[in-house]
């Protein structure tokens, strides 16, 4: 099962994010609403994110190669970037998605 | 510890591997966790792979191997060259994921082994999985890096198999040299129902594998390191010198091929008996095993030669100028020649693959030629330990051996031999040089025969073209009398008739 979120119409150059998590456990929580506050910071209006609950499709999980939770996984633009953790340390993902480091906003 | 509730005999897993089951009276623990520990290169792989594959190919059980370190396919492949089934396994009861972290992977905060284990989960319900491999553990702990976060998860990963009562196998490297338990993975042993070291040594430029079960929760093992090899089916373990059942001794007598010889070990060696012949370099050991090997193809027997360091070809030839023809038997094939390289294994690996030939030509006669070739590599204890297996092994299946050993030493009274097998072996005969009247002459004579009486005289051993004699004895003053001697005796003696006439 997956759910998508939209925020509103995606233009060319969409962030799209697939992110794994384990139901409802701390981390991925957590990851879930990181990955959420920074779309909106960051891309606002043209992000997308796909979330699936390897609780729910663990074979899907296992297809694609996720050993840990919660995953995120950048699918575009290109190149995919996979990054793993609660997306608490916010420079490493800044870093990973090329985006400028030192906000301070 | 002690209660009563606890000695009820614990369920294992056989491994497939003889000897390592043997180690382990009886394999891993069912239901439990074992960690294989061990250097790059150990064999962690191979074992944990080959215990899944035994387990699936010769119980039905199915069985998952998540690869954190090598890529699956290459595991798999690894497997098929060991002549495992693996196609055919992956069909249904084999599975394999690989579980290798991307290179490119960043991290970024907390995260836990729930998506593996949920995969794991589904996938065990899928299967019928009973049996899980988990190969290079330390690779997924040092993604966590952070010592308690790896404790944690290695411990959820141990409850969730005992709570799907699953027989987990750990593998993970410990450096060479390195103590077995180190501190950072040091619960990692205390998690572990099992725990085995497997390491790999230098010894004399040669690679020596040995394992070692450094514990066993509620069940006894053998607590030696015990030599073993990677052979062409995989980790074969030894006889770990552990009780056999004694053969039945047999009466029938066979002959050495040696007319003399049998004469005076009053109607030759007992079947399945050893004998061995000691000597210096050039002094007849191997016609000696040449002429036993054709007394006994002569005997319809089928026999095996193994030899280090000498063609087959060669040997054929030069037994040949003694009217020792090997060559119509080697084409029937009853007898079957093998030329090994000392060099180009460890003693163990010689002893393996002795084992596998007397296993697949079912000899009734053995010989080797010389022993004493497996203590010039892989450490003089480790070959001591191998020839004394190999007399063991042959013993047991009642095939009678011929082995030669040669002595090093510059004085032929030291009457030792270097793997001081004779301790072990049933006949010794011992060939010397006699230095008398400016001549060197061969002597032969036979320091000891279980079980039957024999000569204790010197005798010249004769060797021509016309085959292998010993002389008859001739004393003079309390010297045996050789060579030049001899015959002047001789022909002082007919001359002596002849004048008496």
């Amino acid at each position: 099962m997956s759910e998508a979120l939209n925020a509103g119409d995606q233009p060319k150059g969409a962030y799209v994010f697939r992110l794994y998590l384990a139901g409802g456990a701390p981390n991925s929580v957590r990851a879930f609403a990181n990955l959420y506050a920074l779309c909106r910071k960051h891309f606002p209006g043209s992000h997308r994110i796909e979330v699936i609950d390897v609780l729910k499709e663990p074979l899907r999980a296992l297809a694609e190669a996720i050993l840990v939770t919660p995953t995120v996984v950048k699918l575009s633009p290109l190149p995919e970037q996979q990054i793993i953790g609660d997306l608490s340390e916010e420079e490493a993902v800044l870093r990973a998605l090329g985006l400028p480091q030192k906000e301070h906003q | 510890m002690n209660e009563k509730k606890h000695s009820a005999v614990m369920e294992k897993i056989s491994s497939g591997i003889e000897g390592f089951d043997e180690i382990t009276r009886g394999g891993l623990p069912l239901g439990r966790t074992t960690l294989l520990m061990g250097g790059p290169g150990s064999g962690k792989t191979v074992l944990a792979l080959q215990t899944l594959v035994s387990a699936t190919t010769h119980h039905g059980t199915a069985g998952i191997f998540v690869a954190f370190e090598e890529n699956a396919r290459r595991v798999s492949a690894n497997g098929e060259s060991f002549g495992w089934n693996m196609r055919a396994l992956e069909k249904k009861q084999l599975f394999f994921i690989d579980a290798r972290v991307r290179s490119d992977v960043i991290k970024s905060g907390s995260f836990d082994l729930t998506g593996l284990l949920a995969a794991l989960e589904a996938k065990v319900g899928e299967m019928g999985a009973k049996v899980i491999v988990f190969d290079a553990i330390d690779v997924l702990l040092g993604l966590l890096n952070d010592p308690a976060a790896e404790c944690r998860e290695l411990y959820r990963l141990h409850e969730w198999l005992m709570l799907h009562a699953l027989t987990g196998i750990f593998t993970t490297k410990v450096e060479e040299g390195q103590p077995a338990v180190s501190a950072r993975y040091g619960f990692m042993p205390f998690m572990a129902d099992c725990t085995v070291l497997l390491s790999q040594r230098i010894a004399d430029r040669v690679a020596v594998r040995a394992i070692r079960v450094l514990k066993y929760r509620g069940s006894p093992h053998v607590l030696n390191e015990v030599p073993f090899v990677i052979g062409p089916a995989g980790v074969e373990i030894g006889s770990s010198n552990g009780v056999h059942p004694e053969p039945q001794p047999f009466v029938e007598k066979v002959s050495t091929g040696v007319e003399g010889l049998d004469a005076m070990l009053s109607g030759g060696i007992f079947r399945g008996t050893n004998v061995l012949i000691t000597g210096s370099s050039g002094g007849g050991k191997s016609s000696l095993a040449g002429a036993f090997i054709e007394a006994a193809c002569r005997r319809d027997e089928r026999t095996l030669f193994i030899s280090f360091d000498e063609n087959s070809r060669d040997i054929v030839r030069d037994l040949g100028t003694m009217s020792i023809d090997l060559a119509p038997y080697l084409d029937s094939g009853l007898l079957r020649m093998e030329a090994l390289r000392t060099e180009a294994a460890s003693s163990e690996e010689h002893f393996m693959r002795i084992k596998r030939l007397i296993t697949e030509q079912h000899p009734r006669c053995v010989v080797v030629d010389p022993l004493s070739a497996l203590s010039r590599v892989g450490g003089g204890l480790a070959a001591r330990a191998v020839a004394e297996r190999l007399i063991y092994l042959c013993r047991n299946k009642g095939i009678t051996v011929l082995f030669t050993s040669l002595l090093e030493g510059i004085d032929p009274r030291l009457e030792t031999t270097t793997l001081h097998v004779s301790t072990v072996s049933d006949s010794w005969i011992q060939i010397s040089y006699a230095l008398l009247d400016g001549e060197r002459n061969r002597a032969l004579s036979i320091i000891k025969s279980r079980g039957s009486k024999h000569s204790n005289q010197l005798r010249e051993l004769i060797f021509s073209d016309s085959g292998i004699t010993l002389a008859d004895p001739y004393t003079a003053g309390g010297e045996v009398l050789m060579g030049t001697l001899r015959m002047e005796k001789e022909n002082a003696l007919l001359i002596g008739t002849g004048n008496g006439q």
